[in-house]
């Protein structure tokens, strides 16, 4: 009987589908995700507010981090049945298999008796009728949505097949002040904005923060002093240093895959090129000679690569290069300028700055170069870093409001979505995701 | 003591900026900048920044050349003006300065910054090449950080693709000999 519903659903859906062919390609490959209310054994007061409470708000927040990916549609949630906490490890397929869902997230959450949370998900398959991936956490009770976004990450990768980012960090340049005289923070928070902190206090104009693949550390651009500097600052303590002797002016910093080095460009009389430098500063080694700027560089995932941006041929264009600076060359050949290049996570695609008069644009790239495609339109999108395998952070400034803003967008295609922050921002980077 | 009470009491009229009375000029090479005459050094006056910015304006008709957008090359009005500002400087070899360059905002931050720098060594080296001492200048590069005009429009990039020369004084020559803000004192040549 169920099975005649699903198919009296499928031929519906079918017919809807080649009825509006160009609207429903897209959503005909995203999977459907049920995400009913998380329900609690019993209702506990707890330092983060009642157990059953913090049930909705876990899928809330499992149901907005998987939205925010673009990789899936959740069903609405007033149409789904509840369950029983017993029920999350053993649903009753025959509730679920008319809401049209391909997927099925349950769980429970339970207060412990030392005032920690039990939070465990479950994800099902409804067409194959079995678990296909499950998570638990004991978390301190206002931790709960740290479980939540780890219960996303599993979801996603299991599904999508790429790293889940839910449970990242984003590092910024919060901007306040006029466009004349402007205030530049350093600022870092969680990727749904939550625990936003600042790291600098606005007297010395920062740019270009990068976090240390360990998330500890951050690279950035410090105008203390005069003239700009890459420095190296700790995200939780105190440490804060220039990276070489003053008097260098030095920029675009990135951190090698191991931590253990930092690409920068430093310019000296007219003449921009790309060092290497370990993190005590001492003997930059120097990666390209060519007279003119050669600047914004970044790592292949191994390391063993590089790729940046480069006016040697009287505009900027995308060159690579092996990581001791050999085997220099050319690999963007669009009839635009092309800038600050980023390599992805997967080391197969580059995403870039695509510069046109009157338009800056967002793009991506095969690594060789081909298969180059925009992602998006606006009227200055720049600064790109990935987020994850399929996701591209970057910087967007509206020509009305002259406010700069961070959006994500799937280099699948897709309407950028803008990312939350207090304050308008600009320079994002990502931490990694949490495995 | 007394001497220590007259370096207190100079100390405490330069902090609170207040205007002293010119010092009779010195009498032609009494000694060369920077180094103190023989008992205790000359009640200077220190003549504010904005005065002496406002002089190098004056005398070299800008503070600032402007570029072609992308384009670091000094055009003839720029030389004239660089030209004018060497002659200034070199008439007063104890005042530092910051040569800032600038970019439009339409360019990426890293190129910039790259650029910014590449316009201030354009004219810093014209600076040398008049004669300037190069412990005078210092390049910085503000990229796109400082644009002139709150407008964000592609009409403004002319007035972003700066190069300022923004007078620092060298703090150790504070009770030295001063310039007077009177252009062209012949004893200070």
């Amino acid at each position: 009987m169920p099975d005649l519903k699903a198919k009296t659903l499928c031929a519906l859906a079918c017919a809807f589908l080649t009825i509006l062919p160009t609207a429903a390609v897209a959503q005909d490959t995203l999977p459907v995700i049920a995400i009913p209310p998380v329900p609690t054994p019993r209702n506990v007061e707890t330092d983060a507010g009642q157990t059953g409470v913090i049930g909705i708000q876990i899928a809330d927040q499992i149901e907005s981090d998987l939205r925010s990916s673009g990789d899936f549609m959740v069903v609405p949630r007033n149409t789904l049945k509840q369950y029983s906490p017993t029920e999350a490890g053993a649903p009753l397929y025959q509730n679920w298999t008319g809401t049209g869902a391909s997927n099925l997230v349950t769980g429970y959450v339970q207060a412990r008796e030392d005032g920690r949370l039990t939070v465990a998900c479950y994800l099902y398959d409804l067409k194959q009728r079995r678990e296909i991936a499950r998570k638990g956490y004991v978390v301190a009770a206002n931790e709960w949505r740290r479980a939540a976004h780890r219960c996303a990450d599993a979801f996603y990768e299991r599904i999508s097949g790429a790293a889940g980012f839910f449970d990242s960090t984003v590092a910024y340049v919060a901007e306040t002040g006029t466009r004349v005289a402007p205030v530049k923070r350093l600022a870092i928070m969680n990727w749904d904005a939550t625990d936003h902190r600042y790291l600098t206090q606005g007297g010395t104009t920062v740019l270009s923060p990068r976090l240390s693949p360990d998330g500890e550390r951050i690279a950035y651009v410090s105008f203390s002093g005069g003239a700009p500097h890459v420095r190296i600052r700790d995200v939780d303590g105190n440490e804060d240093r220039a990276l070489l002797p003053q008097g260098t002016i030095s920029f675009a910093p990135r951190w090698s895959p191991d931590g253990r080095r930092v690409l920068l460009s430093m310019a000296v009389d007219g003449n921009t090129d790309i060092y290497l430098v370990g993190l005590d500063g001492n003997y930059p080694q120097r990666l390209t000679s060519t007279p003119g700027v050669d600047t914004a560089a970044s790592f292949s995932p191994d390391g063993s690569r590089i790729v940046f941006e480069s006016d040697r041929s009287g505009r900027q264009q995308v060159y690579v290069m092996n990581s001791n600076g050999s085997g220099q060359q050319r690999i963007s050949f669009g009839a635009a300028g092309y800038a600050s290049p980023a390599w992805s996570p997967s080391g197969d695609r580059i995403a870039f700055t695509r510069a046109t008069p009157g338009k800056l644009q967002i793009g991506v790239m095969r690594s060789d170069g081909g298969e180059e495609k925009l992602l998006t339109d606006g009227w200055q999108d720049e600064a790109p870093v990935w987020a994850g395998g399929r996701t591209v952070l970057f910087q967007r400034t509206d020509p009305q409001s002259t406010h700069a803003a961070i959006y994500s967008v799937q280099i699948t295609g897709g309407q950028p979505k803008r990312l939350t922050t207090p304050q308008p921002g600009s320079d994002p980077d990502w931490s990694g995701g949490s495995e | 003591m007394r001497f220590a009470a007259i370096i207190f009491a100079l100390a405490v009229s330069a902090s609170a900026a207040i205007a002293q009375p010119f010092p009779q000029p010195l009498p032609p090479g009494a000694y060369p900048p920077g180094a103190y005459p023989p008992g205790a050094p000359p009640a200077a006056p220190v003549v504010p920044l904005s005065v002496l910015q406002a002089d190098l304006k004056a005398q070299s008709g800008s503070d600032t050349v402007r570029f072609q957008r992308e384009s670091y090359v000094l055009d003839a009005t720029s030389q004239q003006v660089l030209a004018r500002q060497a002659q200034w400087l070199l008439a007063r070899p104890w005042i530092r300065a910051n040569i800032e360059g600038h970019a439009d905002g339409r360019l990426t931050r890293d190129y910039a910054l790259a650029l910014g720098e590449r316009r201030a060594a354009a004219v810093r080296n014209f600076l040398l090449a008049q004669g300037v001492s190069p412990g005078q200048l210092n390049v910085v590069s503000w990229g796109r950080e400082r644009p002139t005009s709150a407008q964000l429009h592609d009409a403004t990039w002319l007035q972003n693709s700066r190069v300022v020369t923004v007078l620092k004084q060298a703090p150790q020559q504070q009770f030295g000999p001063q310039p007077l803000p009177q252009p062209d004192l012949p004893n200070y040549r």
